[in-house]
């Protein structure tokens, strides 16, 4: 990445409200360049007993001030002001929030694999679920479909259908059906309307439903047959995202006030930090993002610019945990567990958690089973968002990960894993990456603030994802493809560091190692593929990786093979884990 | 940091809220009194419409067959009532093929309701109606003992409490039910039998309270025909005993188990509804409030989960727990089990 050295940059307050936590992000010049400077947070206040997420904002910027030493409250509210100097509160804000529970919208479109999947797509990019959707293909008599839309209730129903040219009968029909459902429903509770199609037909569309409900019309996300435009789509249903929920959470409307407009879901600003990743980093890999939360998790990946955004309302490591156990088996967890430990508890202790969400594991055992809960919920993620992978990613083989070159991890329960290696393990488990990717830990919970604030002055998202605010695990190399089997050596890897050549180092099929190599330092290195394996380089090809850059565990090599497999016996099981976590602990 | 609360209270004044999901009919007037299981309000919902083309039937362009609809939006039609047509032997006409409403013309199309199921809402509170808000709901007012829980099969019942035991640990077993409990609802600490669920069912007893539930009688518990509450989760758990005293206190007194979800939009939980007489009324107290020293708190998590003791001293955020994470937290004394280190995450106030 290449910055402006130095610039006449502002101070920020960043504010991201979640689920479970709320908090209130520093950033200021340092010697000209941004800096993150401390966080402050508190539980978040959007339910009961005070149902204003402003009590929780105040007492996040409470605790930042203490931390700081800064003034940011007074009498007369929020320090905010382009004028403030240096000393006492900041001269721009902006906001982030994730902590609602997902609003229902019903997709509408033409056919099931183009329009309809790309109003899916566009919804899903954002914190809804999807009640119904309807196409041309639907069987459903048209009564069926206004009874569906009747009974339902959504609070949002996309519309998209028809290239520029194309269809416009059929998609008339379908809003006319639309607005017979919407003659039905009592006024002050008919869904807002997105209309995302052919945009010949916005007149036509208006005259059928703008006098019936608030409807708004936005670029087509399907210009042409082959081509999907999300951008300016996506904006319109932010915003339409915070008009319906700043209706029913307390606070936001004033948060919107205090940032001049700059707040924006969550999942939008971990998107812009992915999006602008990948267009500052030279490379025909993409960059990957996950956000897991308490309620939701978000996958960001993006490919030269091309931004894929994947919101999983409701599938997360607190009140989101029951998305995770109605589509998990228990073994699938037990099997990240290096205790022996009944089911029952487990399954009580994953069945308690959503009912206090803020509640921290207070043993290590508790400890383990959250982790393991993470792992799962990143990994249903993850396999989720295979098909939102674009299909010009290059891919070692069907079915895989494509390659990235960077992985982004944020969420608490990633981030404040008691020990480092930990977070390192819990991502390569979940995630389980191949071929070379630098894994990156969002340890301050910052990459909401990152891409909020980017609207504001982009440098600060440029010099802040450069300082050590973001912490650098290390360089992961990962073969895939067919191995012999556990205990195999699988590849030999020298370090060649300003010409000096280190020692080979061979690793074996089944583990994982960690080769010393401090953030800061870069080096070349020569990998020479023992067995058919991919890392990148071709299959059973070895080669030189230059500038592979290090990190806290330096050069990791996972060597466990796609997928990961845990032995099923207990203490088969304990052994392996705990010689995983073994190896990076000791390098 | 703001606390986040369970109530456990001796008297209290409670107002409930019931809306309509969708617009509807109130059906109790202000300064009614009711039950908990009386229906205060109706709606359609799960409705079902026909869609009727006036002009396919007739043979005819729309714009022709628009004027010869016969019947206006909002009007109750029977089966075979002629919907559009000329009068006439011979003339063709369009007939409601059911009993219904008309509830939209568009052009030739008539939309036809034909039937829809209606929603009941309960009062779930017993009570004094004190607001009416036309075709929504009604807010409705109690004195009474009160106990909130934290999980609920739904269900809702009214009963006679009988404490099962003298602890708040009580094991609930099988050789605990019989058919003396008809009625009745049920105090107990845990429950990890399928079977005590099932023979409860049988008595029939009216309720249950439990400190806490196994995970693996959740879907058995959700499908009794009777409420079920825990008041501290999922697990062996015992009820905390500022919960356990009350009720216990009210051991043989008539309540309601409102078994709801939790919503977290709301603030609806799960709870126990002991009504009582109108002295020493007082409103819910102060909720909004961050931690002290002197509070009454229940663990929530983790070790000695469900125990109730006072805030003896607040720890910095550097402490650091046996799991090794680092947080603020709070020491509490325990009436009889010394002291503990708790992060204030785990904690909540019982007021």
């Amino acid at each position: 990445m290449t910055t402006p050295d130095k610039v006449e940059s502002l101070s920020l307050i960043s504010i991201d409200v979640g689920s479970v936590n709320t908090r209130a992000h520093f950033f200021d010049n340092v010697e000209g360049r941004y800096r993150f400077l401390a966080t402050g947070a508190a539980p978040s206040t959007l339910g009961a007993p005070v149902f204003d997420l402003n009590l929780g904002v105040l007492e996040a910027l409470e605790q930042l001030q203490e931390f700081t030493g800064r003034t940011f409250l007074t009498d007369s509210g929020l320090l905010i002001s382009r004028d403030n100097g240096e000393g006492a509160g900041a001269n721009a804000i902006s906001v982030t929030f994730a902590g609602a529970l997902p609003l229902k919208v019903m997709t509408v479109g033409l056919l099931d694999e183009i329009s309809l999947d790309s109003a899916n797509m566009l919804v899903r990019s954002s914190y809804f679920r999807v009640v119904d959707s309807l196409g041309l293909n639907d069987r459903r008599p048209p009564e069926a479909i206004i009874d569906a839309i009747c009974n339902t209730l959504p609070d949002l129903v996309v519309m998209a259908g028809g290239t520029n040219e194309g269809a416009s009968r059929s998609v008339i029909r379908l809003a006319n059906y639309l607005a017979l459902a919407l003659n039905l429903i009592p006024e002050k509770q008919r869904p807002q309307v997105l209309f995302v199609g052919n945009e010949k037909l916005h007149d036509e569309i208006d005259n059928v439903l703008g006098a019936l409900t608030m409807l708004h019309l936005s670029p087509n996300i399907r210009p042409y047959l082959e081509q999907e435009s999300f951008g300016p789509a996506r904006q319109a249903l932010n915003a339409i995202y915070f008009d319906l929920q700043s209706r029913k959470m307390n606070g936001l409307l004033e948060l919107r006030e205090l940032s001049e407009g700059q707040i924006y879901p969550a999942a939008y600003a971990l998107g812009r930090v992915v999006r602008f990743l990948s267009t500052v980093i030279d490379t025909p890999k993409g960059m990957l993002g996950i956000d897991i939360g308490g309620l939701h998790t978000t996958v960001a990946s993006a490919f030269a610019g091309e931004l894929q955004l994947r919101v999983f309302p409701e599938l997360g490591v607190g009140a989101g945990l029951p998305g995770m156990i109605a589509e998990t088996h228990l073994p699938q967890i037990m099997r990240w567990l290096p205790y022996d430990l009944p089911e029952d508890l487990v399954l009580d202790y994953l069945y308690n958690k959503p009912l206090f969400a803020g509640t921290l594991p207070s043993t290590p055992e508790e400890m383990a089973i959250e982790q393991a809960a993470a792992r799962q919920v990143m990994r249903l993620a993850i396999e989720n968002s295979l098909s939102l992978f674009p299909p010009n990613a290059i891919y070692p083989m069907p079915g895989a990960l494509p390659w990235f070159d960077r992985i982004l991890v944020s969420g608490s329960a990633v981030a404040r894993a008691p020990r480092m290696e930990q977070s390192l393990l819990m991502i390569l488990d979940a995630i389980q990456p191949v071929g070379i990717a630098t894994v990156i830990l969002d340890q301050n919970n910052l990459v909401n603030a990152v891409g909020a604030t980017a609207e504001i002055d982009p440098v600060m998202a440029v010099h802040v994802l450069e300082s050590n605010s973001f912490i650098n695990l290390g360089t992961v190399i990962s073969p895939v493809g067919n191995m012999r089997g556990r205990g195999n050596p699988l590849l030999r890897v020298q370090i060649v560091h300003e010409g000096e050549k280190e020692d080979v180092v061979e690793i074996r099929e089944g583990t994982i190692k960690s080769i010393p190599l401090p953030p800061g330092r870069v080096v070349d290195i020569y990998v020479d593929p023992l067995q058919n394996v991919n890392i990148g380089l071709g299959r059973g090809r070895g080669g030189w990786v230059r500038r592979v850059a290090g990190g806290v565990f330096g050069l990791i090599i996972d060597a466990r093979g796609r997928p990961i497999q845990v032995p099923s016996s207990l203490n088969r099981r304990q052994e392996t884990l705990n010689s995983w976590q073994q190896e990076l602990i000791t390098g | 940091m703001i606390t986040p609360v369970s109530h456990v209270q001796s008297q209290t004044t409670l107002r409930r809220r019931r809306l309509l999901p969708v617009e509807g009919l109130v059906l109790v007037n202000d300064g009614d009194a009711v039950q908990s299981t009386d229906h205060v309000a109706r709606a359609d919902l799960d409705v079902r419409h026909l869609i009727l083309d006036a002009a396919r039937s007739l043979g005819i362009s729309a714009d022709q067959a628009n004027p010869l609809i016969q019947r206006a939006v909002g009007e109750e039609v029977e089966e075979g009532t002629i919907l559009a047509g000329r009068r006439g032997i011979g003339s063709r006409q369009l007939r409601a093929p059911a009993n219904g409403r008309v509830v939209a013309i568009n052009g030739a199309q008539i939309l036809l309701q034909t039937s829809s199921e209606s929603s009941i809402l309960q009062a779930r509170v017993p009570g004094e109606i004190i607001d009416i808000e036309p075709g929504r709901g009604v807010t409705i007012e109690i004195v009474c003992a009160w106990v909130q829980g934290i999980w609920g099969n739904h269900g809702l019942g009214d009963g006679v409490l009988q404490i099962v035991g003298s602890e708040p640990n009580q094991h609930l077993t099988a050789d605990l039910i019989d058919i003396s409990q008809r009625g009745v609802i049920l105090v107990a600490g845990y429950c990890d039998e399928r079977q005590v669920l099932e023979l409860a069912a049988q008595v029939p007893i009216r309720g249950l309270v439990l400190g806490s539930l196994t995970t693996r009688l959740f879907p058995v518990a959700q499908r009794q025909p009777y409420p079920i509450i825990t008041l501290e989760g999922f697990g062996q758990v015992p009820m905390n005993s500022v919960a356990f005293d009350l009720l216990a206190n009210h051991d043989g007194d008539k309540a309601t188990l409102n078994a709801q979800a939790v919503n977290p939009e709301n603030g609806d939980r799960p709870e126990v509804i002991i009504p009582v007489k109108e002295a020493n009324q007082s409103r819910p107290p102060e909720t909004v409030q961050p931690f002290r020293v002197g509070q009454t708190v229940r663990v929530l998590a983790g070790l000695g989960k469900s125990r109730v003791g006072k805030i003896t001293g607040l720890l910095p955020p550097s402490t650091v727990y046996p799991s090794g994470l680092r947080a603020p937290g709070a020491l509490v004394a325990f009436p009889d089990q010394g002291e503990g280190r708790h992060p204030l995450a785990n904690l909540e106030l019982i007021v």
